[in-house]
């Protein structure tokens, strides 16, 4: 047998070596006083001269390459032993660690919101819940007594001349633009309240998140494209828009604006009621008359406004159907998020 | 708003199919909720906004369509200016019309129609009716009502027999003044109800509702046709009094076009003689239109630069005619603008940009990005409330959010009511929603409550909220909850730890908030009744507690130890994340020594802590509870405890033999005072 073949059998034959025992055993068959090895070594004489002494260098070498396979058996054998004592590893097992919280799904959705707008270059604010009724209603160029007042019905005050509950965030618009002057980029999260009977799709008290722009040289085509941008952020990059004509008594012109549907990508499905369209936020050119109210000059200054619902947006984003899974704080929901 | 597909087509020519016309309405803001095919119809449902009464009628939405697709408007008097309304009486006449104060009434209309034959509607007419969601009565009552879908115009016909001859006065009810509505529900009515009443009595609320005697039913001859105009605000209250809304109702609180009461009128009485064989003796009036005209002068810069896109005088000029305005150049770029009766919404520039833009079409607008000028100093409170949040998830709390609006009956009974009243709401739909909560217990207990019982072992909850209190103005303070009940148990290296909530978990995760945001000068300090108080910088800013039976009984909670803690957050905001200075790290190291001992259990580790330390020495720099337990080795009423003493110089490295002394004079101090059993 010729010494390359040799090498192949060693091989394949220390594969099969599980334990010392049988390392020494394939130890013994090569190197031992009357293994392959010897028994190559005592051949030589039988080898014709001219040949001999390449022989020889190869047995050498074959011998040596014996001894460094060897040991590197042995050392693999060790390391397999340290792994089946006492050290040994389970990596199934859960890891040490306590239970991590979530933040509440609709803090979610409000912080997601908001930097995106940050990232534009908006700043956020707050406002107070308890308003007056002038911030919610005659300072946004809403009468008291007409019907436009419908759509915001709203929780008065015991005891207080004209407070209320904020009926939207809008009121922040007020309080904003009479505390600083343009240019102004705000988005305002915050809770609001209605009196809504408690269903599915209903509650008396939900969150909302304005945003108000204003400066010089504000336009409608603004408003869109800041809205585009937002949109996308939140809902992807394939979503569509469209600027619907609308009425609300602080813009003018007014939007509400619908994105694709998110469920059924626009085909029509029970989520958008076949439309293919679903109502994500109002919007609008900041009325005159508002301006007029925090006395900043219409002629100077334009703006824009939009303001949305989280619990919405949280709905159709996670696929959320009951509107009370919010506020049951139920730690199986929670813990989704 | 409902109209039908084909009565669209009586007065503007449509030549896009339904689901098209569907389409460019809502696009144009006419939003079409709801399309569908009626028999040879197709009924469109459209949400009409509340600034809109003009579409309000099917001619105005016909006239909104002519408008976006182009068609022509057929059909021509429904659309014509009105005929000058006659003088207040007509010679032989038999009746009169007064009114007791214009401002509630500007015009009212009363038509004599006699010989009328009462019967059926025809079919045309039931059908229309019955498609806009209008139930058939006969034919008398159906025609005021088409007029009224038609016209935008509410119209009202009384037997006129039934009335009380002579005179037809528009005033205030009497307080109380009874009247039987067609809906058969007896009335009290109020001086804020306006009526409509005969020399005798009040026959009808203005506006609202006919009253059931002067009905007009199948033996009526002769009719007595009501067209008229009543002050929105009026009517508003008027029917909110009464819980009544009306087609009606709906019309004139959003504001029925001036000149509408004249032609619908008209209109009705043509429908009467041709389909009642009625003859029209004559119509008795009081009050005109008497309307100035309003113009506005729109600058086609002004109109690019809130839009962001270029439209000249000539385009906008398309537009409002298309509308029904009537427009002149001004002057180079501006338009004057006169405003039509039905377009009472419109008033200034702004209000003829939407109608250019929508009909234009929102989608043809650019989008573009303002350049923004940001500010700098906003979101700092934000962002130490999202510190808050994001450390206490870390920590293995959830956030909850629960109701601001609470039941009295909630907070009496789980014992959490506040030392004031709390803020009440003066029109609640349900007890649920009361008051506004004092603070966030009550919500958070109910949130525990609901957790365990879906067989939460342990529930850990925050919320970060609003609470409300009282005063000279109503109060709003940012608090912080945590509740924190049942048994955490989670894996160490040897196995699984069982850890039961407590006082000093709920510390501890406090304790980590404050030196997240490097907030010192705090301090708990124990009360009775298992109650602790905070304080920060000795200003009191919250508390902690452990719910009583009364309270665990009322949230339903057995077998649950339940701890709670509020915070409010404005102090905590003023104090936090103060800027630092940084202290050189110390040259030489310190030594650490132990003192184990046995203490009663009624001497507070902080006492002992802070007289090792005044009596230490200069050299000791830190105390610190290494360890303690309770069990066999300890005698009942005590505990052991191991306190490790920090000794540190900044001049050099200390020896053993160096800090032996101030030890052994700490442990003295130790025994002597505390009367410790050292170990």
């Amino acid at each position: 047998m010729d010494i390359d073949s040799l090498q192949a059998q060693v091989k394949n034959d220390l594969e099969k070596v599980s334990s010392p025992e049988a390392l020494e055993e394939v130890r013994v068959k090569y190197l031992g006083r009357k293994g392959v090895v010897a028994e190559l070594t005592g051949s030589i004489p039988g080898i014709p001269v001219q040949e001999r002494g390449e022989f020889g260098r190869k047995v050498n070498a074959f011998k040596s390459g014996l001894h460094e396979l060897f040991a590197k058996k042995e050392e693999s054998l060790k390391d397999g032993e340290a792994l089946r004592g006492e050290n040994i590893i389970d990596i199934g097992m859960p890891g040490i660690a306590q239970q991590v919280g979530t933040l509440h799904p609709l803090t979610r959705i409000t912080d997601e919101i908001c930097s995106v707008f940050s990232r534009m270059g908006f700043s956020v604010a707050e406002g107070p819940e308890v308003e007056t009724e002038y911030n919610n209603f005659t300072g946004l160029n809403i009468p008291l007594e007409h019907p436009s007042r419908e759509a915001f019905d709203t929780f008065y005050l015991k005891d207080y001349d004209k407070k209320l509950l904020r009926s939207h965030t809008s009121p922040a618009q007020v309080r904003i633009m009479q505390e600083k002057k343009p240019p102004l980029a705000v988005v305002v999260p915050g809770r609001v309240y209605r009196p809504d009977a408690v269903d599915a799709s209903h509650s008396f008290m939900f969150h909302q998140i304005e945003g108000l722009m204003v400066g010089e040289g504000i336009k409608f085509s603004d408003l869109k494209g800041v809205l585009e941008t937002f949109a996308k952020a939140i809902f992807g990059e394939g979503i569509k828009m469209r600027f619907r004509p609308h009425f609300f008594p602080f813009t003018e012109p007014s939007a509400e604006v619908d994105i694709s549907c998110i469920i059924c990508g626009g085909k029509g499905c029970s989520v958008c009621g076949r439309k293919g369209w679903l109502e994500i936020l109002g919007s609008g050119m900041v009325h005159p008359n508002v301006f007029k109210h925090v006395a900043i000059d219409a002629d100077k200054y334009s703006g824009f406004a939009f303001g949305m619902g989280v619990e919405r947006i949280a709905m159709l984003k996670y696929g959320i159907n009951d509107i009370r899974l919010f506020f049951e704080n139920d730690l199986r929901f929670l813990r989704q998020f | 708003m409902k109209t039908t597909y084909q009565w669209l087509k009586d007065f503007v020519e449509i030549k896009i199919p339904p689901e098209e016309l569907a389409d460019k309405l809502t696009m144009a803001g006419l939003e079409v909720v709801f399309l569908e095919k009626k028999g040879d119809d197709f009924v469109f449902e459209i949400e009409i906004t509340s600034n809109r009464p003009d579409w309000l009628s099917v001619s105005g939405i016909a006239r909104e369509v002519a408008a976006i697709t182009g068609g022509k408007l057929k059909n021509a008097p429904v659309f014509s200016a009105p005929r000058k309304i006659p003088g207040r009486k007509i010679a032989g006449l038999s009746i009169e019309v007064g009114i007791e104060d214009k401002k509630d009434c500007p015009i009212y209309l009363a038509r004599i129609l006699r010989n009328v034959k009462v019967g059926p509607s025809p079919e045309w007419i039931k059908k229309r009716l019955e498609l806009v969601g209008c139930r058939s009565i006969n034919n008398v009552v159906d025609i005021t009502n088409y007029v009224l879908f038609e016209s935008g115009e509410p119209l009202h016909a009384f037997d006129l027999d039934k009335l009380a001859s002579g005179k037809i006065t528009v005033r205030r009810a009497k307080d109380k003044e009874k009247l039987l509505t067609i809906d058969g529900a007896e009335n009290s009515l109020l001086p804020e109800n306006l009526v409509i009443a005969d020399s005798n009595r009040a026959v009808a609320v203005a506006g609202v509702m006919g009253g059931k005697e002067s009905e007009v039913d199948f033996g009526t001859k002769h009719i007595l046709l009501e067209a008229a105009l009543f002050n929105p605000v009026i009517i508003r209250r008027s029917r909110q009094l009464l819980g009544k809304t009306t087609e009606a109702s709906y019309r004139f609180e959003r504001g029925v076009d001036p000149e509408a009461p004249e032609r619908a009128s008209r209109r009705a009485a043509q429908l009467l003689k041709d389909l009642c064989g009625a003859e029209d003796a004559g119509m008795a009036a009081r009050g005109s239109a008497g309307r100035k005209t309003v113009t506005v002068d729109l600058d086609t810069g002004y109109l690019s630069r809130i839009l962001g896109v270029c439209l000249g005088c000539a385009q906008a000029k398309k537009i409002l005619l298309g509308l029904g305005f009537k427009v002149k150049l001004k002057a180079k770029n501006v338009l004057r603008v006169e405003v039509p009766s039905f377009r009472q919404d419109v008033k200034q520039p702004v209000d003829l940009i939407e109608e250019i833009a929508r009909i234009y079409g929102y989608e043809k607008i650019p989008n573009s990005l303002p350049l923004i000028t940001p500010d700098p100093d906003t979101g700092s409170r934000r962002e130490i409330i999202s510190e808050i949040k994001n450390l206490l998830v870390g920590l293995g709390l959830s956030e909850a959010i629960t109701y601001s609006l609470v039941d009295r009956k909630g907070l009496k009974d789980a014992g959490l009511e506040s030392e004031t009243a709390p803020l009440s709401v003066m029109n609640p739909l349900s007890r649920e929603q009361e008051v506004l909560r004092p603070g966030l217990a009550l919500g958070l207990g109910r949130a525990v409550s609901f957790n365990l019982k879906q067989k939460q072992e342990y529930v850990p909850l925050f919320e970060i909220a609003n609470v409300f209190k009282s005063g000279k103005e109503p109060e709003e303070k940012l608090a912080l909850g945590i509740a924190l009940s049942g048994t955490k148990s989670f894996f160490s290296g040897e196995g699984r730890v069982h850890d039961p909530a407590s006082f000093l978990h709920l510390k501890g995760i406090l304790e980590a908030v404050f030196s997240k945001l490097k907030l010192t000068g705090y301090e708990f300090v124990n009360l009775p009744a298992g109650r602790v108080e905070i304080f920060l910088h000795k200003n009191k800013i919250g508390s902690m507690l452990e719910l009583g039976r009364q309270a665990l009984d009322a949230l339903e909670i057995k077998n649950h130890k339940v701890f709670i803690c509020e915070l409010f957050l404005e102090k905590v905001f003023s104090c936090a994340l103060p800027d630092k200075k940084f202290i050189s790290l110390p040259k030489y190291p310190g030594i650490t020594r132990d003192i184990s001992f046995v203490l009663k259990e009624e001497v507070s580790v902080e006492s002992v802590i802070a007289s090792i330390k005044e009596n230490g020495g200069s050299l000791l720099r830190e105390v610190k509870v290494a360890d303690y337990y309770r069990g066999k080795q300890i005698p009942a009423g005590f505990r052991g405890l191991t306190l490790s003493c920090f000794y540190a110089s900044a001049e050099r490295t200390l020896t053993e033999k160096e800090i032996q002394p101030s030890h052994d004079l700490a442990c003295e101090f130790l025994s002597r005072r505390f009367e410790v059993k050292l170990r």
